[in-house]
């Protein structure tokens, strides 16, 4: 599968000359040989910590404050014990969880389901591209088809009356499990094909005749799935997910498209809420003082679960 | 032999259940919406949906005579194309630098690079808009092609770094040999053998750059700045209520180039989109 391998302009240049190796020809001095990758590397390294460290810094300084437009007043940590008590800051992350835990279990079993059947199939090409449709829409794109199928067309109500599973017409929005259905629904359906793409090409890189040797020996597809390909499949799966996991906690437009929080804050997530709180009622030090939470989770996030994953991936 | 075959064939029509029930998952609502883009709008809401609509361009008309809808792509054109050069000239040294040097604090930078992209846009919203509002940026391409390029750095960088992981260590050593710099060999040899992955880095930072809502969505406030991914959150407004058919003819408008370019780095899709981590 490695079609990517580098095209090697005259294979015999290497050759042709003394391998010298660690010994550079070129005059310069140690010191500047020193710096040299950290200067390759202060370009991108300057503009990310401009638009990383310069944010969280201003975060923190602007959540000790109350911010009345263009008035702040001084609040030391009085932002954040409110938000500690805030019902709707608790309930925020307990829907991000919730919402994109389970959304997050229903995108891996189909992905790898579908991977599963397509990776040997004679028209995996065609099965590629189908799959790969619906995450090639922008997500405010995908929240509308949703929004129109869900709510504003009926359409999915109308199919379920055809079908005799209901009797009239659902009001999604009304209901707190059917409203973070809805969010489920399009995250799911937006980005299994994530998931799938990259589990059809592990299963496509991994060794074949362990597999077919298993079946020669009349092992059953589920057990060859569940004892071969899926240990194989390990570090890959890893990684996706963890990938996937952590764009789902910062799902926002689906929110903002489709239920701006309702019925009464149950689709609402930290993104949105921290929207909210900013850009809605204007309480931007206590926005803030969120954003700052949030980023604390995340960097115990990134240096658990993302480190290992990326480690273990890269083997 | 005979129960292998007689498993594979019970499992060739649970295969085809499963992959054309998917199928039809996927390709449904992707057709119903376009035909959301070709019916006129008395026909888009209704007490009962309608499956056969009549023909119509009216969002066609509307998109034309009533929305600046080439500004919208002209924006969007300038902020994606502008923030994936930017990603380039700063990520192609910085993956050079983690790929083929050792020195101190090369783990460490790399995983901060990678950190990056795992930081929720909502994070540092509030601070992002305050900065472009101090300096005067709200509501311009420019600021949307800087924050784009951001985004977006990371992945383009652990991208490229795992491309030229792969080539191999003679092919510069003999140039070295040979009296080039490491910036020429960088120029000369380096970049043109890990082509492909800058390609596919782009292609997937162009993507992401087209989609992004957040950031767009609190910096541009006109047409000024309006790409097309917000714009279509701008259909919802007034009181007309959400235009729907206008909706759905510009998403498909963004999704033709989109798929054009997936399909030319298909090969690589599953590279890039695990930033490198996997490769298939």
């Amino acid at each position: 599968m490695r079609t990517d391998a580098p095209p090697v302009p005259a294979g015999g240049v290497a050759s042709a000359t003394p391998n010298r190796s660690g010994t550079p020809p070129r005059r310069r001095s140690p010191a500047l040989r020193k710096a040299f990758p950290y200067l390759l590397l202060a370009p991108a390294m300057i503009y990310l910590l401009v638009i990383t460290l310069y944010p969280g810094l201003f975060a923190i300084y602007q959540s000790l404050f109350v911010v009345k437009f263009v008035n702040w007043t001084w609040t030391g940590f009085g932002n954040y014990a409110l938000i500690l008590k805030d019902r709707e800051f608790w309930a925020a992350l307990g829907n991000t969880a919730l919402i994109g835990g389970i959304s997050l279990a229903v995108q891996t079993v189909i992905a790898l389901a579908i991977a599963y059947f397509a990776y040997r199939d004679p028209l995996i090409r065609g099965w590629r591209i189908v799959f790969l449709m619906p995450m090639l829409f922008m997500p405010s794109a995908v929240a509308f088809i949703w929004k129109l199928a869900f709510n504003d067309g009926r359409v999915i109500s109308d199919l379920l009356i055809r079908l005799g599973l209901t009797g009239g017409n659902v009001d999604w929005l009304a209901s707190v499990w059917l409203a973070r259905m809805e969010l489920i629904v399009a995250d799911v359906w937006q980005w299994t094909p994530f998931l799938f793409i990259i589990f059809v090409a592990a299963l496509q890189g991994q060794d074949q005749e362990i597999e077919e040797a298993a079946r020669l020996d009349g092992a059953s597809w589920p057990k060859i799935f569940w004892n071969i390909s899926l240990p194989m499949m390990r570090p890959v799966i890893v990684v996706a997910v963890t990938l996937r996991g952590i764009d789902i906690t910062t799902m926002f437009t689906n929110v903002f498209v489709m239920t701006q929080g309702t019925p009464g804050g149950a689709t609402e997530t930290m993104s949105y809420f921290i929207y909210r709180q900013g850009f809605r009622m204007f309480n931007f030090g206590y926005a803030s003082a969120a954003s700052v939470l949030m980023l604390v989770l995340t960097i115990i996030i990134a240096q658990t679960v993302v480190k290992r994953a990326f480690h273990s991936g890269k083997k | 032999m005979a129960t292998a075959r007689k498993s594979r064939g019970e499992s060739l029509l649970l295969r085809y259940l499963v992959l054309g029930g998917w199928a039809l998952v996927c390709l449904l609502p992707i057709l119903w919406f376009l035909s959301i883009g070709f019916r006129p709008r008395t026909e888009v809401i209704t007490p009962q949906p309608i499956y056969w609509p009549t023909f119509s361009l009216d969002a066609w008309h509307l998109l034309v005579s009533d929305w600046p809808i080439a500004q919208y792509l002209r924006n969007s054109v300038i902020a994606v194309v502008g923030s994936v050069i930017i990603d380039l000239i700063l990520a192609i040294p910085a993956a050079y630098a983690l790929s083929r040097y050792e020195f101190k604090g090369r783990e460490d930078i790399g995983f901060y690079i990678l950190s990056t992209r795992m930081m929720a846009p909502a994070i540092v919203a509030v601070p992002i808009f305050f900065l472009f509002k101090t300096m005067g940026l709200l509501d311009s391409v420019w600021a949307l092609m800087l924050i784009y390029a951001a985004i977006n750095l990371s992945l383009v960088t652990w991208i490229i770094r795992s491309y030229m992981l792969d080539i191999p260590k003679e092919l510069e050593d003999a140039a070295r040999t040979d009296g080039a710099g490491d910036l020429t060999i960088l120029r000369e040899i380096i970049v043109p053998a890990c082509l492909p992955g800058i390609i596919t880095a782009a292609v997937i930072a162009a993507i992401f750059a087209i989609n992004e809502f957040l950031f767009t969505l609190l910096i541009a406030s006109t047409s000024n700045a309006y790409t097309m991914s917000v714009a279509l959150a701008n259909f919802t407004g007034g009181s007309d209520g959400i235009i729907y058919n206008a909706i759905a003819l510009v998403s498909f408008i963004a999704f033709v180039p989109i798929l054009i370019l997936v399909i030319l780095i298909q090969k690589h899709l599953s590279r890039g989109l695990t930033m490198g981590a996997v490769k298939g």
